[in-house]
């Protein structure tokens, strides 16, 4: 393994865990991570948590940039990668520059969706997935009072709980969209509908928005139907979805993520996508799936060095956490309380 | 007219591109000069460093009109893209735009490509309307043409064999003329009158339509041989592809492109609630799209490779999305479904396998992986060919590609017929090369011709910030609702002035050639430093293809090894930045064109026969 250069692009749980599992296995290998978040790895899941004070800035981060230099793990942040050259084995960088590698590991999670119908008002919706965007809700939250949450992913839930503990008043419209990774149907919608009223937050069901005007820096006035409301701060919460646009042009294959197979290999020798961006057919399944959640993550993120190795570990489903979206089936392990 | 303002003689040029490095003394022959060459490593330098130009099927010479567009100068803007592609209104909205795949704008590190395509169409939406042709027609050569089918490709053949004097009628089976521009695209894509307003100015040359006419049934093709001197089959595709999967006779289940020529013909189908259209290109998303504006409920696309290998525009894929259709990979139909009528349909799993010779990742069914969607609707999109004509009781098959001509005496194929589905920018593009070839066989005389244009310039007033300014969308109709009340209402509402003209900016031009004059370059090497991209390089070595054409640099980090700095126009974004720093002025910019022009009218100008070209 000495002289080998192995490439992690992406630093979430899924990225990290295939560095560190990289340095653990081939301790001569040169492992680089190359990430354009500024901040470490953080458990996203806490973010609502940490949105709400209940968790500290030092918990949320899983791994300190010490841990990276201890394992002598190259990081780095802020740099963003515009393309891979399967031929010549090579990452461009937007500020030009050419890193070779000898194995590649593809981990770049998902960025958030927002459906196509609500994009033109995209500049005023803001979501909710990365430490970064939390920070932003952070400091709007000092000057509102009422929040419009769209969508219905997962993080919502946990987001809307964590916006109750902060006494705000909150709107949350459900329809068609939500409930992201889950299909819509109506027994759910009437069970998230009923809890969420017993909560105390005000569901408008069934509705579409028709237009968002900003009136002032912490107001918005949004028509829903024939309705208006003003919030404060409008979150969207659609999922997140493989952000592999860079590698349209790669020569990889590209669906919804990187296509790869249940040892998450891309069929180029020595490049394999993990975590949330990998898209795999699994035989057991009889389908594709694409994996989301911290506990995948990780898994898949360990899997993807060991194979990259030399191993062939299959990937495991757990029938009872999959479900059905766009003809693709979602793979979640923490659709959990609310 | 460029030419006509310059006296030139074709392939008496040599080496106008890179001469300094070869041939110094044409520096100063160039200089206040235009030159036109033939030679093929002047067409190279194009194909190489104009991508937008290269990837256009009627070689369209963006650059040009997107300049003349951002000095606001619209008649000019839209009479560029006519002299090349005819249908600039309609092509301004439904092009596949291959321009945008290769715009440099859309390369690695430089964001998004520029919006070619809507900028063409707000110079034909800015453009005086009743300003008039411009176009010359040559004088009567006492030749008679019959074009079958009045669609892109024969509509363009007419054109051209109007043009080059020769007497033409276009015979059409539908009501109307277009074809697949009035029977394939919905209304709400292409309106109606900008099919018709173009068309008006192709049947003003004096071109004959007669419309609701079937050549085999009201008058043969053998009649047609007696009668013309030349008869161009230009049909197009219009016979679909079956999947031949059980249950396609069902009750609900209908071809696309006969779906979507009742749509455009007001006898528009009755739909279910829930649809499934299978297939990846323009027809199924049209079927689509039109299928929600028949009140369908839920509409779902399903494609056997991924959404990636889609061949048709993000932005369509897009607007498809907004509008609530479904797209669904990786799957394919095994079977229909149904009692009388549509239930379901069973599609398998796919993956993608080996690459073929045709480029094209192979589809492997993934067995096992079986399962059925219900649907009371299926449209099935998946291609069309030609419906064959006969001659003589003997189907018209193929013809030579370089010469359009049909084994039988007098017919020629061009467009869809001849090269199977392409695009309608593809199908122009032929019209216009077998047009060529029919009057160059009637008359033994060559009448269009493409030449590099060649003029020494000046920097243009671009600003570096102008690279970073956000590709301008095409507004639409605001809310889904409002779009999908009726077949009709255009999606896409077209830029104001201000979007298009800001559109504008963005393009690089690369038809601009910056180079380095040696004998004056002092190496200080400013301009290397303050270029925004590894465009200027120290160079150790040229490397030229087969005709002349700077194909590669050698590159050097070592002074001692420096033969010339080189401006790299493969990399070049145009910027300036590097002539302004200059400090001793040795870099200059000259406009490189690909033209292509009708010789045989400025010779007629130049030696005064008959032409009434000013």
């Amino acid at each position: 393994m000495a002289g080998d250069h192995f490439i992690v692009i992406g630093n979430g749980p899924a990225g990290s865990q295939a560095a560190f599992t990289l340095r653990e296995k081939a301790p001569d290998a040169e492992v680089s991570i190359i990430t354009r978040e500024r901040e470490g790895c953080c458990h996203s899941h806490l973010l609502p948590k940490f949105l709400a004070g209940t968790v500290s800035k030092k918990d949320l981060f899983a791994i300190s940039f010490d841990d990276y230099i201890k394992k002598g793990i190259k990081l780095r942040t802020g740099q963003s990668i515009v393309n891979v050259d399967i031929s010549k084995r090579e990452v461009l960088l937007d500020h030009k520059e050419i890193l070779p590698f000898s194995g590649l590991i593809i981990a770049v999670g998902g960025k958030p969706r927002i459906p196509e119908p609500l994009l033109v008002f995209k500049d005023l919706l803001y979501p909710l997935k990365s430490f970064s965007e939390t920070t932003i809700w952070q400091k709007k939250l000092l000057n509102v009072d009422s929040i419009l949450m769209l969508g219905g992913d997962l993080t919502s839930l946990a987001v809307t709980k964590a916006l109750l503990t902060l006494e705000k008043k909150i709107y949350f419209m459900l329809n068609e969209d939500a409930f992201w990774p889950l299909r819509f149907n109506k027994t759910l919608y009437k069970e998230v509908s009923r809890k969420l009223t017993e909560k105390g937050v005000e569901v408008l069901t069934g509705l579409k928005i028709k237009s968002i005007a900003r009136i002032s820096e912490d107001v918005c006035r949004v028509r829903i139907d024939d309705q208006e409301i003003e919030a404060g701060l409008i979150g969207a919460f659609f999922g997140l979805v493989p952000d592999v646009k860079f590698l349209v042009r790669s020569g990889l294959q590209i669906d919804r993520g990187i296509l790869v197979d249940e040892y998450l290999s891309t069929g180029i020798e020595g490049i394999y996508a993990t975590g949330d961006c990998a898209q795999i057919y699994h035989p057991e399944l009889h389908d594709y799936w694409i994996s989301i959640g911290t506990k995948n993550a990780k898994a898949l993120g360990r899997l993807a060095a060991v194979n990259l190795l030399g191993g062939m570990e299959k990937t495991k489903v757990s029938k009872e956490s999959i479900f059905d979206i766009d003809g693709i089936k979602v793979n979640t392990s923490w659709w959990s309380e609310f | 007219m460029h030419f006509n303002n310059y006296y030139f003689i074709f392939k008496s040029v040599k080496r106008p591109i890179f001469y300094q490095l070869i041939k110094p003394f044409m520096k100063q022959k160039m200089k206040d000069h235009v030159v036109l060459s033939t030679e093929q490593e002047d067409f190279d330098y194009v194909d190489i460093n104009v991508p937008c130009q290269k990837a256009c099927p009627a070689s369209t010479n963006i650059p040009a009109y997107i300049q003349a567009l951002s000095d606001a100068q619209y008649d000019t803007s839209y009479d560029i893209n006519r002299r090349s592609n005819i249908f600039p209104g309609v092509l301004g909205r439904i092009c596949s735009r291959p321009c945008e795949n290769l715009c440099r704008h859309g390369e690695d590190e430089l964001g998004e490509p520029v919006n070619i395509c809507h900028i063409k169409r707000a110079a034909a939406d800015f453009r005086d309307k009743d300003s008039g042709s411009k176009e010359i027609r040559l004088p009567d050569c006492n030749k008679k043409v019959a074009v079958i089918g009045a669609g892109p490709a024969g509509l363009a053949a007419a054109h051209d064999l109007a043009l080059n004097g020769v007497s033409v009628t276009i015979f059409e089976s539908f009501d109307h003329p277009g074809g697949m521009l009035r029977y394939g695209i919905p209304e709400f894509r292409l309106p109606r009158n900008i099919i018709r307003e173009e068309i008006d100015q192709i049947l003003q040359l004096g071109v004959t339509l007669k419309t609701g006419i079937k050549v085999g049934e009201q008058v043969t093709l053998e009649e047609m041989q007696r009668e013309y001197d030349a008869v161009l089959i230009a049909t197009g595709c219009y016979k679909p592809n079956h999947m031949d999967i059980e249950g396609e006779t069902l009750d609900g289940v209908f071809m696309g492109l006969d779906f979507m020529i009742d749509v455009c013909s007001e006898k528009a189908p009755t739909v279910g609630k829930r649809v499934i259209v299978v297939g990846a290109g323009f027809t199924a998303f049209d079927c689509a799209r039109s299928a929600l504006r028949l009140e369908a409920e839920e509409v779902m696309i399903c494609l056997r490779r991924t959404e990636e290998d889609l061949t048709v525009t993000e932005d369509e894929v897009f607007q498809a999305k907004s509008e609530g259709i479904k797209i669904s990979p990786l799957m394919l139909s095994r079977r229909i479904m149904g009692n009388h009528k549509i239930e379901g349909v069973e599609f398998v799993r796919t993956r993608l396998g080996e690459t073929g010779k045709d480029g094209k990742q192979r589809i492997v069914p993934i067995e096992g992986s079986e399962f059925v969607l219900p649907a009371d609707t299926l449209i099935v999109a998946a291609g069309q060919g030609p419906e064959l004509m006969n001659c003589s009781n003997q189907q018209i098959v193929s013809a030579e590609v370089e010469t359009f001509k049909a084994s039988t005496q007098g017919v020629y194929l061009t467009g869809d017929y001849l090269t199977g589905p392409t695009t309608a920018i593809e199908a122009i593009a032929l019209g216009r090369k077998a047009a060529e070839k029919i009057t160059r066989d009637l008359t033994g005389k060559h009448f269009r011709e493409k030449a590099v244009r060649m003029q020494d310039t000046t920097i243009t007033h671009r600003q570096r910030s102008w690279d970073f300014i956000p590709r301008q969308e095409m507004p639409t109709i605001n809310t889904v609702e409002d779009r999908l009340k009726d077949l009709t209402s255009e999606v896409e509402t077209g830029f104001t002035e201000q979007p298009a003209k800001e559109e504008s900016k963005r393009c690089y031009l690369c038809y601009l050639h910056y180079e380095i004059d040696l004998d004056r370059c002092i190496y200080c090497s400013y301009c290397i430093d303050l270029a925004p991209r590894d465009c200027i390089k120290l160079v150790e070595e040229i490397i030229t293809n087969e005709n002349g054409a700077i194909e590669s640099l050698k590159e050097t980090t070592s002074w001692k090894n420096v033969n010339a700095v080189v401006i790299d126009n493969k990399r070049c974004i145009r910027c300036g930045e590097c002539v302004r720093i200059c400090p001793v002025d040795c870099i200059s910019v000259t406009k490189v064109e690909l033209e292509e022009e009708n010789i045989a009218c400025n010779i007629a100008c130049i030696e005064q026969k008959g032409c009434n070209k000013n």
